[in-house]
C-alpha cells in the first residue's frame, strides 16, 4: 500500500531533507510506497495545495524546522490540522535546534545586529514588506501543536529516517532508545579521574580511549543513543546535538549534575571552565530548557 | 486596459532556504517589481557570540544542510586566522579533499534534484512529474547516475568529516580525524566508476543545453559582475585570492580574503532577510554581482585539472566570455564536478592524505580577529570572528554564498518576467519535447 506524506519546512538548515536524500540507493526501495502531497524542497506543491486538502488527508506530515516566524507558525498550525499522525523531525522540530541558542537575547537584539550593525550592512534598515513577523522566541514545536511522534538528532541519520518510515509504512511501533550515545560507542572506558576539561584543539585525544576519561567534554553520557555514536567513532566529542534520552527533562541541567559527580574538580572551578553554559550544555535544545522557559517568561512580564 | 496585478509564488520549490516571489504588473500589462521575499532568518551573527570559538565550525555549520562543509571549513580558517595557527600540510589536504568531496556531491543534488526536473519533465509539467522522485520512476537510468555520484560524494564527506551532514572533524590546527588508508582505498577503488559517472553526467548535460539553446541563449541573459576565488588564475574552492569582474569582462578587482570589507557591501532590502551583497566600490544596485558556479567559471582564466578544462573551453567556445546566461549556471556547475572528481582522486593518490600528522598539539588562543573565506557551492564564503584572550567570540560577521547572488536572482527574474509577461515568450521559445511524458 502507499501512504500519503507531506514534508514540511519550518526555518532550518534542509539537513533533514538531505540526510532523507541521502538513503540514495535505499530511495528506490522507499519511493514508490510514498505518495508525495508536500514537499517543497523537493516537489513544486505551493501552500496553497497544501491548505486546499481536507483535514486528516495527509496520513504522516513530518515537520522539520522550528518557528522564527509567523509564518512558520501558520505552516506547523495547518500541518497539524491536515495529517493524521504528525512527526517532529530532527532536533529544530522536537527541542527548538541550534537557533534556539537566539533565546539568550530579546528579539530587538538580534534583528539590530544582523540588519543593522553587521559590519559589512551600508544601508541599515529592518526588512518589512512581503516578509513575516519573527516569533519573540524560539519555541520546541510540540510546545505549539500535539505531535504523535518525535525523531530528535541534528539531523536525525538516514538509517533512522529509513526505520520510522519502514515502521510507518508497516505498522510496527517506532519507540525512542533509553539508551545512551556511550551504549553504542566502541572507545574503552576507564574509570574516570578528571581533574581539568581540556578543549578540542588541546593535545591530541587518543582514539581507543574514552574521550570523557581524557578529559575532553563529551556529552554522549547524557545523550540518546540513537546516532550510532558518530561522532566519538570520528574522534570528536559528541555534543549533544540529538538531545537527551526520552526520560530526561532537561538535558543541560542533566549534564551540569552528572559532570558534579564524574570530575574531580571543585565546582567553582569546574564554573570557570564552562563560561558558556549554555552553548557547552544545551547545543540544539536550549529552548526546550528551563532555563530558557524563565527567562522568556522573565522577559514577558518586563 | 486590465486591472494592477500582483503574483505570488508561496513557496519557491526545490530551493534551500525559505523563499517566495512576488510579480508586481501594472495595468498596461508592463511589469513594474519583482522581488525574491526570503523569509526567514535565524540570527547565527548573534547567536555564535559567547562562544568557544573552537566549538564554531560545528554551530555555524548549521547555516545550511546542503553545505555544512564550506562553513565547517571557513568557520576553522577564521579561528586560525584570529589565532595565528598554521595547521599541517597533510590536515589541509585531506580539508581540501573534504571540501571537494561536498562540491560533488552539492552539485550533484543541485543538477538532479533541484534543476533537472525542469530540463527532463518540461517547464509545463505537472508538479507531480516535475520533481526528482518522478525522474527516479520514469528515467530509472539517469535516477541511478543521479544517486551515484551524491553517494560517492557524501559518503567520502562522512568519511573524512564523521558525519555526511554537519562534519565534526576540524578544530584550529588541523583535524580531530586522520583519514584511514581502508578508507581512501575504498574511494580509490570507487574512483573508475565516478569517471564513468561523470562523463554520462556530461553528455546529459551537453543533451540538455543543445535541447534548451533558445531558452539558454534568450531567457533572462544578464550582465553583472562576478565574484569568485582563485589560484594563480585557475577555478579554486578552498584558499586563493578573489577576483571581481565587471560585466564586460574585466577583471577590476584581485585582492586577499582578509581585505574582504573594501569589496563586499550588504545592501538590506525592505523586501528580504537575505542581504544583497554586492560590489561596494561601484555602490547598489549597479554594482549587483553574482558568485557560484558561473561567475567562478567567468573570473578564472582557466580550471585546475584537465577534463575541468577541456570542458570549460567547449562552454567558452560556445558562449563565450563572461557568460551572462543564467541557465549557464547548470553547465558550470557540471564543469566544476569534474573539476572536483579530478582532485578527488589527485588527493586520494596523495600518500600524504593519509598521514596522521594532522593536528597540532599546541594552539593557543588569543585575542584577535580573523577571516575565513572558501568558496561555497553557492558562493564566495567569508566568515570573520573577533576573540578574546580565553578564545571566546565577542562578534561575527558573515558573508553567506548564495546572498551574493540574490539581487541577481532579481535581476534574472525581472527580466525573465518581462520576457514572459510582456513579449510571451514562452509561446514562442524552441523547447524540445520532455524526456519525461
Amino acid at each position: 500500500m502507499t501512504i500519503r506524506v507531506a514534508f514540511a519546512q519550518l526555518t532550518s538548515c534542509w539537513g533533514c531533507d538531505q540526510s532523507l536524500m541521502d538513503l540514495h540507493m535505499r530511495l528506490l526501495e522507499v519511493l514508490p510506497q510514498l505518495e508525495i502531497l508536500y514537499w517543497p524542497a523537493v516537489v513544486d506543491y505551493k501552500l496553497a495545495d497544501l491548505e486546499a486538502l481536507p483535514r486528516n488527508s495527509i496520513h504522516v506530515g513530518f515537520v522539520e524546522g522550528s518557528c522564527r516566524t509567523e509564518e512558520d507558525v501558520h505552516l506547523l498550525n495547518v500541518m497539524r490540522e491536515k495529517s493524521k499522525l504528525l512527526v517532529a523531525w530532527g532536533s529544530c522540530s522536537c527541542y527548538g535546534g541550534v537557533q534556539g541558542l537566539a533565546n539568550i537575547w530579546p528579539l530587538a537584539e538580534l534583528v539590530e545586529r544582523k540588519f543593522q550593525r553587521a559590519e559589512t550592512i551600508t544601508d541599515a534598515r529592518v526588512p518589512d514588506v512581503n516578509v513575516p513577523p519573527f516569533t519573540e522566541h524560539i519555541v520546541p514545536n510540540p510546545d505549539r501543536v500535539k505531535f504523535d511522534m518525535i525523531l530528535p538528532g541534528c539531523p536525525p541519520t538516514s538509517d533512522n529516517i529509513y526505520d520510522i518510515v519502514v515502521a510507518l509504512l508497516t505498522g510496527a511501533p517506532f519507540e525512542l532508545p533509553e539508551t545512551t550515545v556511550c551504549d553504542q560507542c566502541p572507545r574503552k572506558r576507564e574509570e574516570k579521574h578528571i581533574t581539568r576539561f581540556k578543549r578540542t584543539f588541546e593535545g591530541k585525544p587518543d582514539p581507543e580511549k574514552c574521550l570523557l576519561d581524557q578529559g575532553y567534554l563529551c556529552l554522549g553520557f547524557a545523550t540518546i543513543g540513537l546516532c550510532g555514536a558518530q561522532c566519538p567513532s570520528a574522534n570528536s566529542p559528541c555534543k549533544g546535538c540529538f538531545g537527551p534520552p526520552p526520560s530526561v527533562k532537561d538535558h543541560g541541567a542533566k549534564i551540569i549534575s552528572a559532570l558534579g559527580a564524574i570530575a574531580d574538580i571543585d565546582p567553582e572551578e569546574l564554573k570557570k571552565m564552562f563560561p558558556d553554559p549554555v552553548g557547552s550544555f544545551y547545543f540544539t535544545d536550549y529552548a526546550a530548557s528551563y532555563l530558557a522557559k524563565i527567562g522568556a517568561k522573565k522577559r514577558e512580564e518586563r | 486596459m486590465a486591472d494592477e496585478k500582483v503574483i505570488r509564488i508561496e513557496p519557491v520549490t526545490r530551493l534551500e532556504g525559505h523563499g517566495d516571489v512576488t510579480i508586481k504588473l501594472g495595468k498596461d500589462g508592463k511589469v513594474k517589481d519583482v522581488q525574491f521575499n526570503v523569509t526567514s532568518t535565524r540570527f547565527f551573527e548573534k547567536f555564535l557570540e559567547g562562544r568557544f570559538a573552537e566549538e564554531v565550525p560545528r554551530i555555524a555549520e548549521r547555516i545550511c544542510g546542503i553545505c555544512p562543509v564550506p562553513h565547517h571549513l571557513a568557520s576553522v580558517k577564521a579561528v586560525e586566522a584570529a589565532w595565528n595557527v598554521t595547521p599541517p600540510p597533510a590536515a589541509i589536504k585531506v580539508r581540501r579533499l573534504l571540501i571537494n568531496a561536498k562540491q560533488l556531491s552539492s552539485h550533484g543534488l543541485h543538477f538532479f534534484a533541484l534543476a533537472a526536473p525542469d530540463f527532463l519533465a518540461g517547464p509545463f509539467a505537472k508538479p507531480s512529474k516535475r520533481n526528482v522522485v518522478a525522474i527516479i520512476k520514469a528515467l530509472p537510468d539517469v535516477g541511478k547516475l543521479a544517486l551515484q555520484v551524491m553517494q560517492y560524494g557524501q559518503d567520502l564527506v562522512a568519511a573524512i568529516g564523521g558525519k555526511a551532514i554537519h562534519p565534526v572533524t576540524a578544530v584550529p590546527g588541523g583535524l580531530l580525524n586522520p583519514f584511514s588508508e581502508e578508507k581512501r582505498d575504498r574511494f580509490l577503488k570507487m574512483m573508475s566508476g565516478l569517471k564513468e559517472w561523470m562523463a554520462q553526467t556530461l553528455d546529459l548535460a551537453r543533451r540538455v543545453i543543445e535541447d534548451y539553446w533558445d531558452p539558454v541563449t534568450k531567457l533572462a541573459v544578464v550582465p553583472t559582475y562576478y565574484v569568485g576565488t582563485h589560484d594563480k588564475g585557475a577555478l579554486e574552492i578552498y584558499d586563493g585570492k578573489i577576483r571581481v569582474m565587471d560585466p564586460e569582462g574585466k577583471i577590476v578587482a584581485d585582492f586577499k580574503p582578509k581585505d574582504y570589507r573594501k569589496y563586499f557591501g550588504e545592501y538590506v532590502p525592505d523586501h528580504s532577510y537575505a542581504t544583497h551583497i554586492y560590489y561596494k566600490p561601484v555602490g547598489y544596485p549597479d554594482g549587483t554581482w553574482r558568485a557560484n558556479t558561473l561567475a567562478r567559471c567567468n573570473v578564472a582564466d582557466k580550471m585546475k585539472t584537465p577534463l575541468a578544462q577541456e570542458a570549460l573551453e567547449e562552454m567558452r567556445e560556445r558562449l563565450g566570455r563572461p557568460i551572462h546566461a543564467t541557465f549557464a549556471y547548470h553547465w558550470a556547475r557540471v564543469i566544476e564536478m569534474i573539476q572536483a572528481m579530478e582532485e578527488i582522486d589527485l588527493l586520494l593518490k596523495d600518500p600524504d592524505i593519509v598521514s596522521t600528522d594532522v593536528k597540532l598539539s599546541d594552539v593557543e588562543p588569543k585575542r584577535g580577529d580573523g577571516v575565513g573565506c572558501v568558496e561555497a557551492p553557492r558562493g564566495t564564503l567569508i566568515h570573520h570572528y573577533w576573540t578574546d584572550e580565553r578564545g571566546i567570540v565577542t562578534r561575527v560577521n558573515l558573508i553567506v554564498g548564495t546572498n551574493n547572488n540574490i539581487s541577481g536572482i532579481e535581476k534574472s527574474l525581472f527580466e525573465a518576467a518581462r520576457q514572459i509577461f510582456e513579449q510571451k515568450a514562452h509561446e514562442s521559445l524552441k523547447l524540445p519535447e520532455p524526456m519525461i511524458k
